[in-house]
């Protein structure tokens, strides 16, 4: 019995790699197969004459380069800006013995359940009205409340994980309390907000409804509206797709490589938690 | 000088809470307001008090009801679906592997994909000349149908591959519940003579409750607000047979520039919403 679990763990683990890989897999093989090749049947499974044409294409055909650099502008920022906004308030959940602790952090969290989709009327309305529709703007700042629940709840946690005693040694030697954050607690907690910072940033690099309704001009499109908007009425250009999904699946696959323990730890943090 | 906590707290607590106002609560006060206008900005006219006619408009509206439908549909099917698939997964991720983390890059590269990318990659699986789909079809001789030419089978294409998708998102979550439960636990239930059928429902599920309870809860709300997979998938079609409400609200905003009928729709879609996350808070209360 136990024998027969042992053996069947590698057909186990092949099944979750595959389940798991396979698509973006599929994806790169396709980005290598020339057109004819695509476009014959039976469908070949590894590319006959491998090519780098659909790239050549991908960058040509499209403002890639544009998209590619419109997410990193829009997610780094939201990213920068939901650090600082969700270190401030975790500091004052986690170390100031606030009288309405539970009813703030409750606020901030019950925000995650709400459906973005709702925002997206008032907003296209506000932002219209203001003239910023096509604009870093538009997106920045709601991306940083999209991921502010869950930054301010590994936050909190992970400030909290840390005893106090190092600060309270360091005020009694005379450092204020912002001192005692960015001297000793933020040092302290770098994995965490390392961890936050890369939530965030995922959130932000995968968000798409408020991106296609916002930025639909060309200069302003993120990479998942302008490679989604790469289809025309009744086409999808398969090669030039494939590839820019490689170049779209790429940044954040070697993301999760480096801190997949990191972003293993945030999760449960804010799903246990939450 | 340090302040006072208090000061301090509030000083620290402000940028938080000025965006939630400004990013959300504004703007859904001003949602529901938009909801009692007549506002096209397509005729040009300035915006008309109409009362609840537009709440009216909306019940009698068979594209809403179509579309909740769908929704609903893709709810029903994705959540227990992801959550069957997730448990797999999780049960797999746990086992004791001499190097874990292939096995976690391969949960984690799903999670992180962008949903859009998902779409379109499953567009392109089922694409019925070129896709793998049909391709495995034939091999194993069934018929390989024109997937996205039927409702039903856009649908079924859709649902599997939001499974795919929140499967990965499920499964870390509850990887992470079966990581705190005690290995002596197991051991207690061997010793008992219980089977490993029987350890996963006595001790795995008990223990796992609070852990399934929060991935149901993100899961649904997720669900019902489905947008990006089958708008790069089918854009709603055939028809309006896979279109969503969130397809539909952003259709009536964007395209029409109805405002006041899509700020309706948003409305009802919050209160859909709200009452979920209701049902689900008092399940998790009276079960702790």
């Amino acid at each position: 019995m136990r024998l027969r679990g042992a053996a069947l763990r590698p057909i186990a683990a092949f099944l979750v790699l595959v389940n798991g890989l396979f698509p973006a897999v599929w994806m790169l093989l396709t980005s290598l197969k020339s057109e004819a090749e695509l476009t014959r049947t039976p469908i070949t499974w590894l590319p006959a004459n491998a090519t780098l044409v659909n790239y050549v294409h991908a960058f040509h055909e499209q403002p890639l380069l544009r998209y590619l650099a419109n997410s990193l502008i829009v997610a780094s920022a939201s990213t920068a800006l939901t650090l600082l906004v969700s270190v401030m308030a975790a500091y004052a959940l986690a170390r100031l013995d606030i009288r309405f602790r539970d009813l703030a952090l409750g606020a901030i969290i019950a925000v995650s359940t709400f459906p973005l989709v709702t925002l997206l009327v008032p907003l296209f309305e506000i932002l219209r009205a203001l003239g910023l529709l096509n604009s870093y703007g538009a997106l920045i700042l709601p991306y940083t409340v999209l991921s502010l629940p869950i930054c301010t709840l590994v936050l909190v946690s992970f400030f909290e994980s840390i005893p106090r005693d190092l600060e309270n040694a360091a005020m009694v030697d005379g450092t204020t309390s912002v001192g005692a954050l960015t001297r000793i607690l933020l040092p302290l907690s770098a994995p965490g907000v390392a961890t936050a910072g890369i939530l965030a940033f995922v959130n932000s690099w995968d968000e798409f409804l408020l991106a296609l309704s916002f930025n639909s001009a060309s200069a302003y499109r993120t990479l998942p509206v302008g490679i989604t908007l790469y289809q025309g009425e009744f086409s999808f250009p398969w090669p030039e797709i494939s590839a820019a999904l490689v170049v779209g699946i790429v940044p954040v696959t070697v993301l999760i490589i480096l801190f997949q323990q990191r972003i293993l730890a945030g999760l449960t943090a804010g799903g246990v938690k939450g | 000088m340090d302040p006072k906590p208090a000061v301090l707290a509030a000083v620290l607590l402000a940028p938080a809470f000025l965006l939630l106002a400004l990013i959300v609560v504004y703007p859904v006060g001003r949602l529901i307001w938009t909801s009692l206008f007549e506002l096209n900005l397509t005729s040009g006219l300035p915006a008309e008090f109409t009362g609840i006619s537009n709440y009216v408009l909306v019940v009698q509206d068979p594209v809403f009801w179509q579309t909740l439908t769908n929704t609903a549909v893709i709810t029903v099917v994705t959540v227990p679906g992801a959550l069957v698939a997730g448990m797999v997964l999780a049960l797999i991720a746990n086992l004791p592997f001499r190097r874990p983390w292939p096995v976690r890059l391969a949960l984690l590269v799903p999670w992180a994909m962008p949903l859009a990318f998902t779409g379109l990659i499953s567009a392109w699986f089922f694409n019925s000349q070129y896709g793998v789909v049909n391709d495995l079809l034939r091999r194993i001789g069934l018929p390989q149908p024109i997937w996205f030419n039927s409702a039903v089978l856009s649908m079924a294409a859709i649902c599997l591959t939001i499974i795919w998708k929140a499967s990965s998102f499920v499964a870390m979550i509850l990887f992470a519940g079966l990581q705190t439960i005690p290995r002596e636990l197991y051991e207690a239930a061997d010793v008992d003579g219980a089977g490993r059928l029987r350890q996963f429902w006595s001790v795995t599920v008990p223990l796992l409750r609070p852990a399934i309870v929060v991935a149901m809860i993100f899961r649904t709300i997720t669900a019902l607000q489905t947008f990006d997979i089958p708008f790069t998938m089918t854009r709603g079609g055939p028809g309006n047979t896979t279109r969503t409400l969130a397809m539909y609200i952003y259709q009536n905003t964007v395209s029409f520039l109805d405002l006041g009928y899509s700020s309706t729709l948003a409305v009802v879609m919050f209160l859909i919403s709200m009452a979920v996350s209701v049902v689900y808070l008092r399940q998790i209360r009276a079960t702790t």
